[in-house]
């Protein structure tokens, strides 16, 4: 039956847990009160280390935070993070996304700084500010870093957190072998600017319900014996692990009946592993192919997502060539499987506008297989602790419709 | 393949090696070939988009990224890869894309031909425009540039091998399940 | 005398009715105010009912309230509408403008709906859900609908508001002749999306003391016989008719061998019709062809206006021509009058600068004839009456005067 208003804002015969409140997606006050609460204080990774691979390398990044960063290799082979921003009058220092420098100069009045963020040079130091202001108090602001798990280069802003070693838990380990058997290197990245909101994003990577839309997984996967049998799991911190399988890409028309045969050290042919780290990341191994989503919202109903491609360090050209291949077929910004994701949430965000009224929104699938949505409930759970809100209420003014 | 680069002779009105009545017309041939892979993708008819593709042909997007400071190729496919792409396309995602209104603009730019002449080298300015369904509103999805090798036997143009060269690299909210 | 800041800032000597402050224009929290208490309140139209012909054809619209709306034709044939949104993640709907289903299918996980809004398929329901939630709890929300007054859709999103009938009341009474004679048929659509207000674009359809902007009008109406003794007739609601003018097209399309010869079936040709209705609709007849503007604000200075052309059901090929051309000689996007008025109220938002700019505007002409702008004043009663908040003193500064 169709619904009225009334009955269209009744809360689900579901526990509390098992959906969300759509503001969640586009209050501006929430997503503010995210930026403070969440973003500002969990570890992300900005990017790999192999985006810098030489000493004096350096890589402009954004954080999840909407903070610039500096990611720089130092002479000393060491990857640092820093506010990519001049101590003077705070310029941007870097402008290109990625370059080699010895030392960082700003453009503006030329003030220099090494690559261990130490202020080196202040043009006319002496005439401008005699004895009054120290080059070793004008250093940049560094930036908790760590690099490590495939290395990637993991940032918190926070001085004050805890270990990136905590944080991730074992919700990795199903990839530790994959991501330690041999150096990880970049071969693709581009970014969309989506309108929509981040968790949406992370809700579509992070729940395989949503295989009905892809036509491509559909045919390798969701028809395939092994499908079902597949569970998600939940890690500590709101992470989110789901079990393998061989996918059969040559049941796809567009592979021309090839499977993939290219493993990943450490990873079987044609496995198919999915990690999602609260709040903002993917890692997917679709052997051979390597993918990491990272996410920097901009709004409630903006985000600015990134995707990146790994292959092996030290691949013969063929191999490399069958990664790239593999990556691009349904990750790329040509693939198959990226575009329908995207009009989705951006279907949702056009649905959602004006949220308030309208339904909630359903995590509420439980059952022994892939499409439990025990992902997404556990993401929320987590979501709740940081922001002492609950997801399915979070203004506490739902009790009303409750009681009804 | 070699080209002259600069040859660019004038049509004189005789026949060409490679079978065409005259300069003139080979020239015709040439650019209206790729005037039409425009035209017949825009109107989403890949039959007769396959129809102006030589058997060997290779087609591929490619760009530079500042970010990694090198060459990215985002798709890649032969003759038979692109039949097959084009022919699931209307599975995927219910076939939205399909409706997508997008046209692509075209200046040719130079023309050379190879010595022997059964090549053309030719290279192009391309912007891709999206028109919104609902209102009609234009947005530029994307700057590029066609590299195009046309294959010139027996007084028929065929396309041989294009590489869109992106400028672009952010492709609109989605990217596209379609090629340029 | 050019005025001093002072004097540029001190009220009219006019009656607090007869302006108002310009930020009822620009300011964001009367915006949200304004779609609370108007917008998510009142009738106002979405579409006509010819665009969705057939059995199962569909029509995605947008209502002024900013909600995403799906308006069906069912296979009993009766019109139905409903939030173009999936009650399971919320994804829009229907993604085309218009099109024909059975059943409308969500593309992300693919649940069905019938033309009634009933949820007919959940993928997968048992093995997710159980029988914790029923297909008969999440069908479509159904939002008040009426199909009336020449055959428009006719939406109020609020469940509890009154009927159409009323909320009209018999301000469209003289047109009914015209909207009854004979079905009225969609032949031309299109919309703006203009940076400004929209009370400024409804302003500009109520106001014929702009008519000296229009050289068309200027040449067929202003000097015309009666064209000073026609009155504005004020109905419920802030809705406003104006006496029909004679027009003589001739004047105009002298040589061209263009003459506005074919009336409308109920109507008189020579005669325009003019009927605003609060808050964002307008009819406007002009033999031989109908318009009909509504609007979508975005916000307080961005706005989507809507126009329809519609002529008779039935037309032979040559009327519907004419039709046509007469109704884009002066309404359509290469029309001569509507680009005029755009530059006006776009002028408006430029001088108004978002509410920094002049300090009142005036709507204070009192007199017998069709320049009087008691038009304006209606609206603005009514609007006045729903906001709580008089339009010339919006947030209450002037005790003085309130105690008046
Ligand atoms: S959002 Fe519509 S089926 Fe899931
Ligand atoms: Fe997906």
């Amino acid at each position: 039956m169709s619904r009225n208003a009334t009955e269209w804002r009744r809360r689900p015969t579901l526990a509390p847990t098992h959906y969300v409140d759509p503001r969640i997606y586009t209050d501006r006050a929430l997503f503010e009160e995210e930026r403070e609460k969440i973003f500002k204080k969990v570890w992300s990774v900005v990017c790999h280390e192999s985006e810098a691979p030489n000493a004096g390398d350096y890589r402009r990044c954004r954080h999840m935070s909407g903070k610039e960063l500096l990611v720089v290799r130092g002479v000393d082979m060491k990857i640092r993070a820093f506010y990519n921003h001049c101590s003077h009058r705070g310029n941007l220092l870097a402008m290109e996304p990625s370059g080699n420098a010895r030392r960082i100069t700003c453009m503006f009045h030329q003030w220099s700084y090494d690559t261990r963020g130490n202020c080196v040079a202040i043009t006319r130091q002496k005439e401008g500010y005699q004895d009054r202001v120290s080059r070793k108090d004008m250093g940049l602001r560094e930036v908790r870093t760590e690099v490590g798990l495939g290395g990637f280069v993991w940032v918190n802003v926070d001085d004050g957190c805890g270990p990136l070693e905590e944080f991730v838990g074992d919700s990795l380990d199903y990839l530790k072998e994959e991501l330690s058997a041999k150096p990880l290197e970049i071969i693709s990245y581009h970014k969309a600017v989506v309108n929509s909101n981040y968790k949406l994003w992370y809700d579509t990577n992070s729940e395989l319900y949503h295989d009905f839309l892809h036509h491509h997984n559909r045919k390798i996967a969701l028809i395939q014996p092994g499908y079902w049998d597949r569970r998600v799991h939940v890690h500590d911190h709101g992470h989110v692990s789901v079990d393998s399988m061989e996918c059969r890409y040559d049941a796809y028309e567009g592979n021309d009946g090839r499977q993939r045969r290219l493993g990943w050290p450490g990873g079987e042919v044609a496995c198919h592993k999915l990690i999602d780290l609260f709040p903002t990341m993917t890692f997917i191994l679709r052997a051979p192919a390597f993918r990491l989503d990272t996410m920097v919202p901009l709004a409630p109903d903006k985000v600015a997502i990134e995707f990146r491609g790994f292959a092996v360090k030290g691949d013969s050209a063929e191999d490399r060539a069958a990664r790239v291949r593999d990556h691009n077929s349904i990750w790329g910004p040509f693939g198959r499987n990226l575009p329908e994701d995207e009009i989705a949430i951006v279907g949702q965000m056009m649905a959602m506008k004006g949220g308030d009224d309208s339904a909630y929104v359903l995590h509420g699938r439980e059952e022994p297989s892939i499409q439990n949505e025990i992902g997404m409930r556990h993401y929320y759970g987590e979501w709740s602790k940081w922001m002492e809100r609950g997801a399915s209420d979070p203004f506490g003014n739902r009790a009303i419709a409750a009681a009804e | 393949m070699t080209t002259t680069g600069t040859a660019t002779r004038e049509p004189r009105g005789e026949p060409t090696g490679s079978g065409f009545e005259s300069l003139a017309e080979r020239e015709k041939a040439v650019r209206e070939l790729v005037a039409r892979t425009c035209l017949t993708m825009d109107a989403y008819d890949f039959a007769g988009y396959l129809d102006l593709c030589h058997p060997d042909f290779r087609y591929t997007i490619t760009t530079y990224s500042p970010e990694l400071r090198k060459d990215i190729t985002w798709l890649d496919h032969d003759f038979a890869g692109m039949e097959t792409l084009l022919e699931v396309l209307p599975l995927h995602a219910s076939d939205h894309f399909l409706r997508l209104v997008m046209s692509r603009h075209l200046g040719v730019y130079t023309v050379a031909y190879s010595e022997n002449d059964t090549r053309a080298a030719v290279v192009s300015g391309l912007q891709v425009f999206n028109t919104a369904r609902d209102g009609g509103v234009t947005e530029l999805l994307a700057v590029a540039k066609y590299h195009d090798v046309v294959a010139l036997e027996g007084g028929e143009a065929k396309l041989l091998v294009r590489e869109v060269r992106l400028d672009t690299r952010m492709l609109g909210e989605t990217g596209s399940l379609i090629p340029f | 005398m050019a005025r001093t800041g002072t004097q540029w800032r001190t009220r009219p000597n006019l009656p607090l009715t007869h302006y108002v402050d310009p930020r009822v224009y620009t300011d964001r929290s009367i915006f949200e105010e304004e779609r609370e208490k108007i917008l998510e309140k009142t009738w106002a139209i979405v579409c006509h009912e010819s665009e969705a012909p057939n059995a199962y054809d569909f029509r995605r619209c947008q209502h002024m309230s900013g909600k995403e709306l799906l308006v069906v034709r069912g296979k009993d044939m009766k019109i139905r509408v409903f939030y173009n949104q999936c009650p399971h993640r919320g994804n829009v709907l229907a993604y085309e403008p218009s099109g024909n289903a059975r059943r409308i299918t969500c593309i992300f996980h693919l649940w069905s709906f019938d033309t009634k809004g009933n949820c007919v398929e959940i993928t997968r329901e048992k093995e997710g859900f159980q029988d914790r939630l029923s297909r008969k709890d999440v069908g479509l929300r159904e939002v008040r609908s009426e199909t009336d007054m020449g055959g428009f859709v006719w939406v109020n999103v609020d469940d509890d508001c009154g009927p159409l009938d009323a909320f009209l009341g018999d301000s469209t009474e003289f047109l009914r002749g015209e909207l009854t004679a004979a079905p009225l048929e969609i032949m031309c659509y299109h919309k703006a999306i203009v940076p400004t207000n929209y009370k400024l674009w409804h302003d500009t359809n109520r106001d014929l003391y702009h008519e000296f902007l229009h050289r068309q009008n200027r040449l067929i109406a202003m000097g015309q016989p009666g064209y000073l003794d026609r009155r504005y007739h004020l109905h419920v609601h802030g809705h406003v008719t104006a006496d029909p003018s004679v027009n003589s097209y001739e004047n105009i399309e002298k040589g061209s061998g263009v003459e506005r010869r074919m009336g409308w079936p109920g109507g008189e040709s020579a005669l325009h019709k003019l009927c605003n209705l609060f808050p964002t609709v307008t009819y406007n007849m002009r033999p031989p062809a109908l318009r009909i503007d509504t609007m979508v604000p975005l916000g307080p200075e961005e706005t989507i206006v809507e126009f329809r052309g519609l002529g008779v059901k039935g037309d032979s090929p040559e009327e519907r021509r004419e039709r046509l051309r007469d109704y884009n000689s002066f309404w359509g996007p290469f029309g001569r009058n509507l680009p005029e008025d755009f530059i006006a109220i776009v002028g408006q938002s430029i001088g108004l600068n978002h509410g920094r700019g002049s300090p009142y505007i005036l709507h204070g002409r009192e007199e017998e004839t069709p320049h009087s702008e008691v038009c304006i004043r209606h609206y603005f009663a009514e609007w006045s009456r729903m906001m709580g908040r008089t339009a010339a003193d919006p947030f209450g500064e002037l005790p003085a005067v309130a105690a008046e």
